[in-house]
């Protein structure tokens, strides 16, 4: 038998690469996202592997979390509706893992706060994540902001949010954030606290799909607001709470008709708060 | 010695190293895209990726070159050329030492003045709401080049010992690895939580661990760095000490081994 020369092993070999290169990359790209997330290993095994370069994996965890979920958002068909949630508790223990290796990073608390909040309804494990990033970034005023955010908004403690907002006007030296504690914290504000926070949450917003989703879900609370003051106005006027969205619309108080980003459906509850059925998340549509 | 330094120096530049790193150093043209990924703390990523880029390339300076270059020598039997001039082997294996320090001293310099250029272009496009503290970001600088050069010695007294260069290669490499976490384990060894989990016996033998290899978690200075936060003067004082004490311990260790190796 010949042996093969050096010229014919290196043009087989490349043949072989210009054949497999792009079923490879296909492979690469389509690989399902759950996958991409993939498996993190203990963090007691990462911080010693990390030697001195604990920021840098910190750092690159986070820019795992936002890729998957840039492709995610990216993926959902037709624009805006995703077709099923991410993976949450697996972008949570990324992030949750990327400030036990650097307890400052401000990426990772502020992309956790934007889901773990709205998509994954954990308030606590958002809160505790909060608290956690404050006692390291003493300075920074976005944390007890955002602390104070959820503990009026979603889990309507307003002694603590009082306390939050505080101390966020303290750091940020202004005193929007002590006027937002006295302002907002009563029941009948939940939605203009909600577009205010979502507001300067859109304005910020530096990355794209995060960006995107605060804008779908600023949009979605606009047109709650919308459908609560046509509401009180019907109820002026006719002494009683509208019985439907549709009700609203067809007698001419709210024009056009309100549409949910979420691809839900508007209604009123008995006690005539208005919700959809998305509940103001991807995937969630009855 | 002073010879030896030159020598060492020159050789460096011969083989090409610093066109390496030139080479390596590209990178940093790509940190300010990359960091302008970050959606709350550009300036602070790219100070974070600026300084691992110059740690990941003194430890690879470090790692090699201080464990290739005794052995080096040996193999190409350099030595005995140079150890019938008059001039002992301490002084030739300080030297040496030296030489290595100098070189990584410049490499650091040099990297890290690229490196502001670098966070500065980043601040510039997106602002910080923490001010850069230049200076804390020099000290970090200067802090990672003395932990490398700290472990050029290990290496170095490593190589002393052996034959081929792979005990020194990976020697340093374990060391390094290990030298990060000797505070947390012994911190968590003698911590209440692990009195019921950890033997008696075990105690003593991770005392003996602890002592023994190189601190170098004291050496870190990269959060003060990229989050503005104040080190502590004193840390730093006796960081410093600690750097001359444990660097002595090695280079003596290592030059009276050298003195009694055998040559064939």
């Amino acid at each position: 038998m010949s042996r093969p020369s050096p010229m014919t092993l290196l043009l087989i070999s490349l043949i072989s690469y210009g054949l497999l290169i792009g079923p490879f990359t296909a492979y690469m790209r389509n690989k399902p996202i759950e996958e991409k997330l993939g498996y993190l290993p203990s963090i007691k095994l990462l911080k010693p592997l990390s030697a001195d370069q604990k920021e840098l994996a910190g750092a690159s965890l986070v820019f795992k979390v936002l890729m998957y979920y840039g492709n995610a958002v990216g993926k959902a068909p037709g624009g805006a509706v995703l077709a099923e949630q991410p993976d949450l508790q697996g972008m949570s223990r990324l992030l949750h893992g990327a400030v036990q290796l650097d307890p400052y990073n401000m990426d990772a608390y502020y992309f956790a706060q934007g889901f773990l909040t709205w998509d994954a309804r954990q308030f606590k494990v958002a809160n505790d994540l909060l608290e956690y990033g404050m006692k390291y970034r003493t300075w920074d005023w976005y944390l007890p902001f955002f602390a104070g955010f959820n503990h009026a908004y979603f889990l309507k403690d307003y002694k603590k949010a009082a306390h939050y907002y505080n101390l966020a006007g303290d750091l940020s030296g202004e005193d929007l954030y002590k006027s937002l504690s006295s302002r907002y914290l009563q029941e009948s504000g939940q939605t203009d606290l909600a577009i205010a926070y979502l507001t300067g949450m859109v304005k910020t917003a530096k990355n794209q799909a995060v960006k995107r989703n605060y804008e779908v879900r600023l949009k979605a609370f606009r047109e709650v607001r919308r459908i609560e003051l046509a509401r009180d106005r019907f109820a002026a006027a006719r002494e009683g709470l509208p019985v439907s969205v549709d009700q609203l619309v067809h007698s001419g108080y709210l024009s056009p008709a309100p549409v949910d980003p979420y691809g839900g459906r508007f209604f009123f509850e008995p006690d005539g708060k208005v919700t959809s059925s998305s509940k103001f998340a991807f995937g969630q549509r009855k | 010695m002073l010879n030896i330094m030159k020598i060492t120096l020159k050789g460096i530049f011969r083989d090409r190293v610093f066109q390496g790193i030139m080479a390596l150093a590209i990178l940093f043209l790509f940190i300010p895209s990359a960091a302008s990924l970050s959606m709350r703390q550009v300036t602070e990523l790219s100070i974070t990726l600026s300084l691992s880029l110059i740690s990941f390339i003194l430890l690879l300076l470090s790692v090699f070159l201080g464990a290739t270059s005794l052995w080096k020598d040996v193999e190409r039997r350099y030595t005995f050329a140079v150890l019938s001039l008059p001039i002992n082997r301490s002084s030739y294996l300080l030297g040496r030492f030296f030489g290595l320090a100098l070189f990584l001293l410049l490499t650091s310099a040099l990297l890290g003045a690229v490196a502001c250029l670098v966070i500065k272009a980043a601040s510039v496009i997106y602002p910080s709401e923490r001010a850069i503290v230049w200076s804390w970001l020099a000290l970090a600088l200067m802090f990672s080049t003395l932990k490398y050069i700290l472990l050029v010695g290990v290496a170095m007294l490593l190589s002393t010992v052996s034959t081929s260069f792979f005990l020194p290669v990976f020697g340093t490499v374990c060391a390094f690895l290990a030298s990060g976490i000797t505070q947390q384990v012994h911190e968590y060894v003698y911590s209440p939580a692990a009195a019921h989990a950890v033997s008696p016996l075990l105690k003593p033998a991770v005392s003996v661990v602890y002592y023994l290899l190189p601190n170098l978690a004291g050496f870190d200075l990269k959060v003060n760095a990229i989050y503005s936060i104040a080190p502590d003067p004193a840390g730093l004082a006796i960081t410093a000490c600690y750097f001359c004490a444990y660097t002595g311990i090695l280079l003596g260790g290592a030059a009276l081994l050298f003195n009694r190796r055998e040559m064939n």
